[in-house]
């Protein structure tokens, strides 16, 4: 069975989406907040099993808000084969936030770029093909009210669960001055065998810099504790 | 690294990672026509009025109750008749006196009087629906979050708060997106002032029964939602002077596209909310029912069989505590009314139901006929069902969200003051203005 989660940010139609990949009946609501706990369902395409978690609506992944944490600590700890970013289409700008904050996890992101109807209607013009390139992500355009592209999204949902291994990873860059610091960590960090197997370490020196408080409770435990909170004094 | 990453870290790599979106979305998105009025900024443009935006919100409110009630009426009294006629027919058609006294007295008078609120309810969650579902509820939350952030309180709160019209225990879940801890504590524990929908049986009944028609009725239970509403922002600014001192958290409220809500997903809509009100009715408010028939037969001589409710149980009860009750100038059946109204708030319309001993009058026409609440009386009493206790279910609801038992205790033990408190003034007032 694979395993997919959906997120993103509030009131983009995730409820929507996941009711029309799963057929159930989920509460929509038309104002941010509607799912603060996390639902699941399932489906099947093609034969394959398709076990869907719909999260909370979040803008970024810090340790703040506790439906912030719910999202984060399933991509980090259940590890799900394909998480599916749903972003609004006539808001990349913030929507894309998120976006990178889940390349930064490594999860084996697909973006479904909803709302598509409202992006052709506004006159914004997307390079779809660009910006997948752009982001390594296989980008699926939906409009969840009506079903448009749903199926074409379980059909790149189910390819990206088979393809984990082959991804190419992207890295988008702080600018130099910051990458040498994330380097310097992630180095240290990188040494502790325990931690980097079950975690990213390129994240994990990220959010060492941002002083995270659950990472740093992490590092805590670890016997280059030193070392590494010795780079970010 | 400070040299680099600054007093804030966070805030420097947030600003990298959207310089980095910039970059992208410069090569790959074209805009045209961006300066274009969307009908959105139209909409917006008055109903987040600065000045106007509250008197809209207070309209649209107001016209709410009264589509609620106007549209209601006739089926509720159709399904008043329907209760009474099987009353009736029961006590007339079934053997065992025992079995009789139950359905008619408990079936029919207790739940039936609950379910006679079908009607209005389905009709405010309706009404309900198509606002949040057109995008103007959270509009409406929005213009409130700005008044209470203005004074000094979360900005985030109404959002939430708003989802309590339906029921108080999504709206406490939903504040785990408020990121503030202190923030997030008081918007739970005001949470409860907010009207739900098993309130509206009781504000339906009693404002029916003391301003008649359905205009004055209408006003008077739009008039205990605004109390509500007013008594959270009040309560909350206390909160935070006392127990959650500090600065609210700066708050950035997307808010929704309008839309025309589809007759599907408003009916669906409706209905998710408004089941819930009969699954109570079968479950919850049914077994308290059965607990107060029982109490009001019992000692069965002594009542002969329930004919005589002065000689119950629930009788001794209600008298017990009358007492606490007596300055409102409430009856005994109030102060049990209020006790198993702890359970569900229905159970206060059902428990006039069944103790008035109404036979196959409607329960509002025995209390207009018994003269059982003056409109002072019966006002200060719907703000008292508003305010204390709210139901079991959100007490639970708090325990878990807050993961402590002092919290649920101490809404408990505040909100009942505070019904004590604003009823009484209600009451005092009314005496000096003259009202009986």
């Amino acid at each position: 069975m694979i395993t997919v989660a959906l997120i993103g940010n509030p009131n983009v139609g995730k409820t929507e989406l996941f009711n029309r990949l799963t057929g159930l009946k989920q509460h929509v609501g038309n104002w941010p907040g509607v799912t603060v706990e996390k639902k699941t369902g399932k489906c099947t395409y093609k034969g394959e099993e398709l076990e869907i978690v719909d999260l909370p609506g979040t803008y970024s992944l810090t340790t703040h808000a506790i439906d912030e944490l719910i999202a984060r600590d399933y991509i980090v700890k259940e590890k799900p084969d394909v998480v599916v970013d749903i972003v609004d289409g006539t808001n990349l700008e913030r929507n894309l936030y998120l976006t990178l904050l889940l390349l930064e996890l490594e999860a084996n992101v697909l973006v479904a770029l909803n709302q598509w109807d409202m992006v052709k209607e506004r006159g914004i013009d997307i390079e779809v093909d660009k910006l997948s390139e752009f982001l390594g992500v296989p980008i699926v355009t939906t409009v969840a009210p009506t079903g448009d592209g749903i199926e074409k999204l379980k059909e790149v949902v189910v390819k990206a669960a088979k393809g984990k291994e082959k991804r190419r990873k992207v890295v988008l860059g702080y600018g130099d001055d910051i990458e040498a610091l994330i380097k310097k960590v992630e180095n240290e960090i990188s040494k502790d065998m325990n931690l980097s197997s079950t975690y990213p370490s390129r994240w994990l020196a990220i959010k060492v810099l941002e002083k995270d408080d659950e990472v740093l409770k992490m590092i805590e435990d670890s016997p280059y504790k030193n070392e590494i909170m010795e780079m970010v004094r | 690294m400070s040299a680099v990453l600054g007093e804030d870290p966070e805030v420097i790599l947030a600003e990298r990672r959207y310089g980095a979106i910039a970059k992208i979305l410069e090569t790959a998105v074209t805009k045209t026509d961006e300066k274009k009025w969307t009908f959105t900024d139209m909409l917006d443009h008055v109903f987040l009025h600065r000045a106007l935006g509250i008197p809209i919100f207070l309209a649209l409110l107001w016209a709410v109750f009264q589509f609620t009630f106007a549209f209601s009426e006739p089926f509720m009294v159709m399904i008043g008749i329907f209760f009474g006629w099987l009353g009736g027919l029961a006590e007339a058609g079934i053997a065992n006196p025992h079995l009789a006294s139950f359905v008619a007295g408990g079936l029919c008078d207790g739940l039936g009087s609950v379910l006679v609120f079908v009607p209005p309810i389905f009709m405010l969650f309706l009404a309900l629906a198509i606002l949040e579902d057109s995008g103007y509820l959270a509009r409406a939350a929005f213009v409130m979050d700005r008044i209470m952030y203005k004074l000094g309180l979360h900005g985030r709160s109404f959002i939430p708060m708003m989802c309590g019209f339906g029921c108080n225990i999504p709206a406490i879940m939903a504040t785990r997106s408020i990121e503030n801890e202190k923030d997030r504590m008081i918007t739970i524990l005001v949470n409860p002032l907010i009207s739900c929908g098993a309130r509206l049986p009781v504000y339906v009944l009693i404002s029916g029964v003391i301003f008649g028609s359905s205009y004055l009725a209408g006003t008077a239970v739009f008039s205990m939602y605004v109390l509500g509403i007013a008594l959270a922002i009040i309560m909350a600014l206390i909160f935070r002077r006392t127990l959650f001192r500090g600065k609210p958290a700066p708050f950035v409220l997307e808010l929704p596209r309008y839309q025309v809500p589809t007759v599907k997903s408003t009916l669906l809509h409706m209905w998710e909310r408004g089941k819930w009100f009969l699954i109570r009715a079968g479950t919850i408010i049914f077994a308290v029912v059965i607990v107060i028939w029982f109490l009001s037969v019992h000692p069965w001589a002594a009542t002969e069989g329930g004919e005589i409710i002065e000689a119950s149980y629930v009788a001794g009860l209600g008298h017990f505590i009358e007492p606490i009750f007596a300055p409102f100038g409430w009856d005994w059946i109030a102060g049990v009314a209020i006790i198993f109204g702890f359970l569900a708030k229905e159970v206060v319309v059902a428990t006039y139901g069944m103790l008035l001993g109404t036979g196959e009058e409607a329960v509002g026409d025995a209390l207009v006929s018994m003269g059982v609440f003056t409109p002072l009386t019966g006002f200060a009493f719907m703000a008292f069902v508003l305010i204390y206790i709210p139901c079991v279910a959100t007490i639970g609801a708090i325990w878990r969200e807050t993961n402590s038992v002092k919290w649920p205790l101490f809404t408990m033990a505040y909100l009942t003051a505070l019904a004590f408190i604003v009823s009484g003034l209600i009451i005092g007032i009314g005496h000096l203005l003259g009202f009986a």
